[in-house]
């Protein structure tokens, strides 16, 4: 759950951007982090294999700001989407006050995408989580390929947003929805810390 | 010294002051910063907790896979200063904590003064009220403000 100190007015909290392997996940916090000025944000620590793909995780951390008078930080990571990746992504998962389901729009990678998806709901459930409660936006990325590539968003509403969170389009490598999707999460997790409390 | 919830703060302190190391980091065991002596920076404060929960992850699964159960302390001693990252039990789950020493202390000292640490975290941890946290009901204009300016789109 996220971190609170009421005596210096601090918050952080952990977001977790999950998915299936090559959807995008780690090019949301490149561009994250190439778009945020340097004494907003720590170094980006990639653990990766040799061929580039996440081997443990991306993390970027975070300075939002004040928000309500409270000092405000985000641990972004990412989880390796490969399937034999599975007890990284339960290690990354733990903790996460946030989700956001990266899927790849092409038309192709829908059985992957609802393969991840249900690993997600089952590694939360591991964790006696009810995947219901917790705070979750997915983001279809990729739009930016050719229509008969791709999905669009709303067959992939239909195919993947079965609890109507917010969905966002998006073209991560050049920034389209990467921006709208992060402030889609940061808005569900801190309303769990508001008055309203999420309902 | 900065601390995320009070209660860590008399028993970090505590260690800081008898095992005299440079860097000490405590957190929970998914890398969310608790308390924090020797960083300037809190963003390099949340990458060292994020990579040393991942390393007492690693080193877990490790020894459940080598000798069926996990593997609990690592110590890394490089040339001029040495990492020693303990887990300490807690009524509120495991803590994690990252000492970074040199030559002012020793390893045997730093093993000492953690498992008094322990204790005294431990104890702390049962005196402690959870009391839930609120934000402002319109934290929204301040989240849109601060993220746009992130970005550069002020």
């Amino acid at each position: 759950m996220s971190l609170v100190n009421y005596a210096t007015r601090e918050i952080t909290c952990k977001i977790v951007y999950y998915g299936p392997g090559r959807s995008g996940k780690t090019t949301n916090l490149h561009y994250i982090y190439s778009q945020v000025p340097a004494d907003r944000k720590g170094n980006m620590v990639s653990l990766a294999t040799q061929t580039d793909r996440t081997l443990f995780f991306d993390f970027l951390p975070l300075d939002l700001g004040s928000i309500s008078g409270f000092t405000t930080k985000f641990q972004l990571y990412t989880v390796p989407g490969q399937v034999y990746y599975q007890t990284t992504r339960k290690l990354v998962l733990q903790g996460a006050d946030g989700v956001v389901f990266v899927a790849d729009s092409q038309v192709r990678q829908l059985d992957e995408n609802i393969e991840s998806l249900q690993d997600l709901h089952a590694n939360l459930a591991e964790q006696d989580i009810d995947a219901r409660t917790v705070p979750l936006v997915l983001q279809y990325n990729k739009q930016d390929l050719p229509a008969g590539l791709i999905h669009t968003q709303v067959e992939l509403d239909d195919a993947l947003n079965f609890r109507g969170v917010p969905s966002f389009g998006a073209d991560a490598l050049h920034g389209p929805g990467v921006f709208e999707t992060l402030r889609g999460i940061s808005e569900l997790v801190l309303r769990k810390l508001s008055p309203s409390g999420g309902e | 010294m900065q601390t995320a919830e009070a209660w860590v703060a008399t028993p970090l302190r505590q260690f800081l002051d008898d095992a005299r190391v440079r860097v000490a980091v405590l957190m929970n065991a998914s890398g969310q910063v608790l308390g924090q002596a020797g960083f300037a920076r809190s963003t390099d404060v949340m990458s060292a907790c994020a990579l040393a929960a991942a390393i007492n992850a690693t080193a877990g699964e490790l020894g459940r896979q080598l000798e069926g159960k996990p593997f609990e302390g690592v110590h890394v001693a490089g040339r001029d200063q040495q990492a020693h990252l303990g887990v300490a039990p807690t009524p509120r789950g495991p803590l994690l904590l990252l000492s970074v020493f040199d030559e002012h202390t020793s390893l045997g000292l730093v093993q000492v003064f953690f498992e008094e640490f322990r204790a005294r975290i431990a104890k702390a941890a049962l005196a402690i009220d959870a009391s839930a946290p609120q934000l402002a009901a319109d934290f929204e204009s301040d989240l849109n403000r601060n993220l746009a300016a992130l970005f550069g789109r002020t």
